[in-house]
């Protein structure tokens, strides 16, 4: 039947609009040919993306919200609210009438997001799935869609349909409840959204997704559509995707600092900072209270609530460029986002027992489903199963470029450094030393020797070289990556995939960086932990070639970061001929990489 | 299939480019005539926030004559994100409006600013003729206190559905405009709504977005704006007048303006009446009479233990709390009309209310 109907309207729309011209003279009842067009053009968007419309129900139970697929795979956002209650095997249904069984995959409890996974009934079908838009081109009176499943009506999963503009952009809500659920940057929306329609997709006339439903200014007037809803921005999800597919239980950040109107009575609002906490990244960067802020991630900040909106988009722990001013100098830095979960807690504050378990049958019922097979529990994870998968399918792609865990012995590398106008010749020895301790050995005209388990000598044994922030003990966990893998037994602290995050490589001529958001790259993060020295391994979202790493030495110290670049195959291996050393804001020096000598 | 479909979204989108975004452009065009208002209220559900129209480049602002106007001083966010403070020049409730003008730090209030705001020209907007059912509407407001600063005003769409008068009940909070509303389809008087600007779908302004009334009969909030051309017949002393928007707007601006007289309404103990009624136990408790006492005005009336007063004065009252309300506004002296119901039918009966005497009288026992 829906079929049929396709065609006839197909095959409608050419002919009607040939006769609609022709009969206008005449005619004066006859539709205007632009009316025609623009019912026919919401109809084919709204066929276009309905498949992909999706109806989270418990498990063999109740529907409690909507979701969108935005994968072959069966990948589907939907709300935080949606999927708190039912996690984390559920169910999910489309417009294809058919429910299938889901899991949660990951989710930003703040943010309000949480990506779940639905199975297919046979292994390898593809799902029907919409693209995603971008949020910073939607305008203020555009038309938008909002498709879901308000008040569970459909029975057959066959999703309702609003229409209506949107009210307004970059849109501030505070959280509701204990922090959380808190809307930043959203859209503003008067297409009807009511209860149901949480964690359903808004799609702009071009069929595609630039947000998810989920909120609304509700007032005296109970909690049904009162014309204004929110959606948070697809750009924002975004940034938390990767995060998302990597199985994490995401964590918002602050700068922490406050920021304070300088004239909150004046006719102008300009922001500066204000208490600037000892262990915050923009403290390192050596800004100070007064400072006045002229720009956050690339955007001009002008009030509270914009400077909440650039912050609530990002991740912790992503670095975002800031602008400020200080005596008529303007100043650009990196900055690195803190996390809400570890900011300083008050430790008096016992946390709360969990409520009596009560029995569920839906979650009684949810045992039985294939998609238990599809989560493991870990702390800090939404579905540790996923993270797996993804460390793996990291590595595959990695080590395509070349396996190195043929080669456990020691490393020799010889070549030339140029570091802060000293220049000369290079080795370096990466391995165990003589006695069968583990060490590495830099000669750079002096020698330097770092060993991974003498902490007796200080911290500053630890960070050799000089001002390098530690490039011997990263040096160290790099060939301890390679040749062992992000194995337990080579990382005893941790291995975790640390889905996505970007980099800014310096200019490689070693001019400064006038703007930084142009040195930006996203990258597929792998995090190990070894020897109580962290460390994040950025690589290339396109080939998985390894393209930075920050190693942190020191807790509450920047990180030494290198950069390699000039791949270059050795033995049927790819490896880098370069690697460019970052210590907090100032370039270390160069190291240039002339010949292997790597034992097995 | 998929092919066809392909076929016919790539014709709709080449020729839906011009209808796809026919609102921007006006949006931004109202957007820059409306200004965010803040001033006395937060409250018991009264909002501190509304919206106000640019109606002059010299910071002349209309909105709708609410509570939170009773500040001393107005704060206002224009588009660009400047906070000036305004002074409230005139209030005209039979209209629902008032005239607010922007103050510029050095200038007295009657001196121009200078500020030279993009405006909507009332004069200008009331040669259009006024928009019928079924027209395209647009609605913009500071709905909720979403906006601040240079933050954009929210926009909604709708459609005219009705032009006609529309009666606000009277209540704790007064209602006294009966002229001609739009009535729109979209949800558009919210908190802070009030003062925002309807216009037709080019961005001309249609009418003045009223606060927020509910319906208490059927619970719903009312989706109205007041016209451009609005006009009232108004009793002003003895005689009536007509009085119209574009006069208030017009005379206003210029400082002219004279708000029609209106009887003193003083929100007080009331008239004396002397009815008793059965315990007041709900929200919604009938006011059924319990006793009279001897001698007082309803006594005299002929008012008998048992009646259930349904109307006074031709409004439906439903409950104790309904009757007190109603009762503040009067005074001694005051003659009301009550209808009770008394067995099956329904009596009149006129009350001179008095004054409360110095000792209440203990009501006798039956």
């Amino acid at each position: 039947m829906r079929d049929s109907l396709r065609v006839w309207l197909a095959c409608f729309v050419p002919t009607a609009l040939a006769i609609v011209v022709v009969a206008w003279p005449t005619n004066a009842t006859a539709v205007d040919a632009d009316v025609l067009k623009a019912e026919n053009e919401r109809i084919a968007v709204v066929n276009k993306v309905k498949p992909a419309v999706v109806a989270v129900c418990s498990y063999g139970g109740q529907a409690v919200g909507s979701g969108v697929v935005i994968d072959p795979e069966g990948y589907a956002l939907t709300n935080y609210h949606v999927t708190e209650s039912i996690s984390p095997v559920m169910q999910a249904g489309l417009a294809d009438g058919i429910l299938y069984d889901a899991v949660l995959v990951g989710q930003d409890k703040v943010g309000d997001v949480a990506l779940i996974k639905l199975l297919p009934k046979k292994a390898g079908t593809p799902f029907p799935f919409v693209p995603l838009g971008d949020s910073d081109k939607v305008r203020v009176s555009d038309w938008s869609l909002a498709m879901g499943n308000p008040f569970g009506l459909a029975n057959d999963f066959n999703p309702t349909v609003t229409y209506g503009l949107i009210s307004g952009v970059n849109r501030y809500q505070p959280p509701e409840g204990g922090g959380m659920l808190e809307y930043t940057d959203c859209i503003q929306i008067e297409t009807s959204i009511n209860p149901g329609n949480s964690g359903g997709p808004l799609f702009n006339m071009k069929a595609e997704l630039i947000g998810i439903n989920g909120r609304g200014s509700f007032d005296k007037r109970g909690r049904v559509n009162s014309g204004v809803g929110y959606a948070i921005s697809i750009n924002q999800i975004k940034n938390f995707l990767g995060h998302f597919y990597s199985g994490i239980d995401t964590d918002h950040a602050t700068l922490g600092a406050t920021i304070e109107t300088e004239n909150e009575d004046g006719a102008l609002n300009q922001m500066k900072f204000g208490t600037i906490l000892d262990e915050a990244d923009v403290f390192r960067r050596g800004i100070k209270p007064g400072d006045k802020i002229i720009s956050f991630a690339g955007r001009p900040l002008t009030s509270t609530n914009q400077y909440k909106n650039i912050l609530g988009i990002f991740p912790s722990e992503w670095r975002m460029p800031l602008s400020y001013r200080r005596d008529n100098t303007r100043k650009n830095v990196l900055v690195r986002l803190m996390g809400l979960k570890d900011a300083p807690v008050d430790a008096s504050a016992q946390p709360k027992p969990p409520p009596p378990e009560r029995p569920d049958p839906a979650k009684e019922r949810a045992k039985k489903s294939p998609a238990v097979k599809l989560f493991k529990e870990k702390k800090g994870f939404a579905n540790y199963y996923f993270n797996d998968l993804r460390q793996k399918q990291l590595w595959d792609g990695f080590t395509k470029h070349g396996d190195f865990t043929g080669f456990p012995g020691n490393w020799a590398i010889s070549g030339s450094f140029d570091a802060n106008e000293r220049r000369g010749p290079l080795t370096l020895i990466v391995g165990e030393a003589a006695d069968g301790t583990p060490e590495a050995k830099l000669t750079m005209n002096v020698e330097f020797v770092y060993h991974p388990l003498d902490g007796a000598n200080g911290p500053a044994q630890l960070q050799v070289p000089d001002n390098s922030g530690g490039l011997l003990a990263a040096l160290y966990q790099y060939r301890r990556l390679l040749a062992m893998g992000p194995t337990q037994k080579a990382f005893e602290l941790g291995v975790s995939h640390g889905g996505t995050e970007p980099i800014y490589p310096p200019h490689l001529d070693g001019r400064p960086v006038e703007d930084w958001s142009k040195q930006r790259v996203d990258c597929e993060v792998l995090r190990t932990k070894h020897a109580s020295i962290e460390c994040k391994w950025f690589f290339s979202q396109t080939d998985r070639k390894l393209l930075a790493c920050e190693a942190y030495v020191l807790r509450e110290e920047d990180p030494c970061e290198l950069f390699f670049s000039d791949y270059k195959t050795v033995e049927g291996r790819q490896l880098p001929h370069r690697v460019d050393v970052r210590f907090g804001d100032k370039n270390y020096g160069r190291l240039n990489f002339a010949s292997f000598n790597m034992k097995k | 299939m998929r092919m066809l479909m392909a076929t016919i979204l790539a014709m709709a989108v080449t020729t839906a480019s011009m209808a796809a975004d026919p609102f921007y452009a006006v949006s931004e065009k109202v957007n820059q005539k409306l200004v965010k208002l803040f001033g006395a209220g937060g409250f018991r559900g009264v909002s501190n926030y509304g919206t106000g129209i640019v109606i002059s480049p010299d910071g002349h602002i209309l909105t709708s004559a609410s509570q939170m106007l009773d500040s001393a001083e107005i704060v206002v966010h224009l588009s660009d994100g400047r906070k000036l403070k305004a002074t409230v020049l005139v209030t005209e409730p039979e209209l629902d409006a008032a005239i607010l003008k922007l103050r510029v730090e050095g200038k007295k209030i009657d001196e121009p600013t200078g500020l030279e705001l993009e405006h909507f020209s009332f004069a200008d907007e009331l040669k259009r003729p006024r928009a019928q059912p079924g027209d395209w509407v647009l609605g913009f407001s500071n709905s909720f206190e979403i906006a601040m600063r240079d933050e954009a005003m929210t926009v909604q769409r709708g459609v005219v559905a009705a032009y006609t008068k529309m009666h606000g009940r009277r209540g704790i909070f007064d209602f006294p405009y009966t002229g001609d509303v739009y009535i729109v389809d979209a949800i558009t008087n919210n908190p802070g709504a009030g003062g925002g600007a309807l216009t037709d779908r080019k961005g001309n302004l249609l009418g003045v977005i009223g606060k927020e009334i509910r319906n208490t009969q059927s619970e719903t909030w009312m989706n109205y704006a007041i016209p451009i051309g609005a006009e009232v017949d108004v009793k002003d002393g003895d005689k009536t007048v007509k009085i119209g928007l574009a006069k208030f707007v017009e005379l206003g601006i210029l400082g002219k303006y004279k708000p029609v007289k209106r009887p003193d309404i003083v929100i007080g103990i009331g008239g004396y009446h002397g009815i008793v009624f059965v315990p007041n136990v709900l929200d919604r408790t009938p006011p059924y009479v319990d006793d009279v006492f001897p001698n007082s005005p309803a006594a005299k009336a002929g008012l008998k233990v048992d009646d259930l007063v349904s109307f006074i004065d031709g409004e439906p009252i439903y409950s104790i709390n309904g009757f007190r309300d109603f009762m503040k506004r009067t005074k001694s002296g005051s003659k009301i009309r009550l209808e009770v119901r008394r067995g099956d039918n329904l009596q009149s009966i006129d009350i001179e209310l008095g004054e409360y005497p110095a000792k209440p009288m203990a009501p006798k026992k039956p």
